[in-house]
């Protein structure tokens, strides 16, 4: 009984181990290239946000005032034209309807939404996933999509979905997803002008 | 051969794992918004479930039974794992549209009982064939539920706008179709559609059988 029970453990760790050693082995081919495309995705969309910058520095991100548990910071950059601060990009995620949701935010040095980029979006396609899409407009006059009709925005009492009493439109039968988008550029807003009061750049 | 040609042809439409074993469903009804999705899907299914055969069935013998459900669950977690990173590396935009659903693999019912039912006892060859058989069975209704799905639902086969270049430019997509309801409707669709194939093709070979006889 017990000998069968520790050959069946050693067949076990056997299996075990050669995954493992393969696993590390393609761990190991890939992890660069995964790292170069999460980099890639970043940079472009700083640039988008930012497109006469030259320059995105890294924030120590214990620095920023972040009081929101729910949102959870990732990180942020100091943006910088021409060696002058023009703002800073948080970005953060937040739970949405169909799990996480990461949002990359710029915010100027006035304080205003410089832009906000929806980096990872898990909701249902057709209807949160509209988010993201750059062919859904909330006003489709003048077709701004979702995220755009944050820009230039204050970080205000305003900043709500309009449900809540503020100013931001919802995508149709999504809320959820816009209600949580919303609150994580609110939270990556607070943090910027906190960040800015105190005099920081 | 045509032993083999046997095998590969079961899982296509006879024993086809979606539509006549009902498995591996939940992967299938989710992942089918689009057709990338559903091709991606796909071949990252046929990708794990070949590997897995080849080497249950060839470690079949050293694989003790009271032990298995875990051996198998480790190699096919190895191989599900080794499709999403490379995926994640060389696919990111199509590993990101399918998100949570190639991790899963690992618990999809198809691989969990192909490898109980079949490699497990069978030879390596016959593996090869069963696993490229079942896969191109799950991909096939895979892509076609996601063609249906995405053409009515999102006006669009693959991103490509295929009402707005027919000419159709009023389309209005129906949302229904993208949303889970609609995808059980046409999954539906897709296993009366196979029943009817099936008897078509029984009745066809009866006609022929009968023909030789004559």
């Amino acid at each position: 009984m017990m000998k069968g029970l520790i050959k069946l453990g050693i067949t076990l760790a056997a299996f075990a181990a050669a995954a493992c050693v393969g696993l590390a082995f393609v761990n190991q081919a890939t992890e660069k290239q995964i790292k170069i495309n999460a980099d890639i995705q970043l940079a472009e969309s700083l640039r988008e946000l930012f497109p006469t910058a030259d320059s995105f520095d890294a924030i120590i991100t214990s620095e920023l005032e972040w009081n929101n548990v729910d949102i959870k910071l990732g990180e942020a950059r100091v943006v910088k034209a021409a060696a002058e601060s023009v703002g800073i990009a948080v970005m953060a995620s937040g739970p949405s309807y169909g799990g996480p949701a990461t949002i990359l935010v710029g915010i100027d040095i006035d304080g205003k939404v410089a832009g906000v980029k929806i980096l990872d979006l898990k909701d249902t396609p057709g209807l949160g996933a509209n988010a993201a899409s750059v062919n859904y407009f909330v006003d489709k006059a003048k077709q701004t999509t979702f995220p755009d009709q944050f820009k230039g925005r204050a970080i205000d009492d305003g900043l709500k979905v309009k449900q809540d009493g503020g100013e931001i439109d919802t995508i149709t039968a999504s809320t959820i997803t816009s209600r949580a988008i919303t609150k994580i550029i609110k939270a990556c807003g607070d943090a910027a002008t906190a960040r800015f009061i105190a005099g920081g750049k | 051969m045509n032993r083999y040609w046997k095998i590969f042809k079961q899982g296509i439409i006879n024993e086809n794992p979606l539509l006549m074993l009902m498995i591996g469903l939940c992967s299938a009804l989710a992942v089918t918004t689009n057709v990338q999705n559903g091709v991606g899907m796909g071949l990252a299914m046929t990708f794990v479930l070949l590997f897995s055969e080849i080497i249950i069935s060839a470690f079949r013998k050293v694989i003790p039974s009271s032990a298995r459900m875990p051996i198998f669950i480790i190699i096919i977690a190895a191989f599900t794992t080794v499709i999403d990173l490379v995926m994640k590396a060389y696919f990111p935009a199509l590993s990101k549209s399918m998100g949570v659903f190639i991790p899963l693999i690992v618990v999809n019912c198809i691989i969990m009982g192909r490898v109980e039912a079949y490699s497990y006892k069978q030879k390596v060859v016959d593996c090869v064939f069963d696993s490229f058989g079942m896969g191109l069975g799950y991909t096939w209704v895979l892509v076609g539920i996601a063609a249906f799905r995405e053409l009515l639902g999102n006006g669009t086969v693959a991103g490509f706008p295929l009402f707005e270049k027919l000419g159709f430019v009023g389309f209005q997509p129906i949302l229904f179709f993208i949303l889970p309801p609609g995808g059980f409707l046409v999954f539906a669709l897709f296993i009366s559609f196979n029943i009817w194939l099936k008897k078509r093709m029984a009745k066809s070979a009866k006609a022929i059988a009968a023909e030789v006889a004559a």
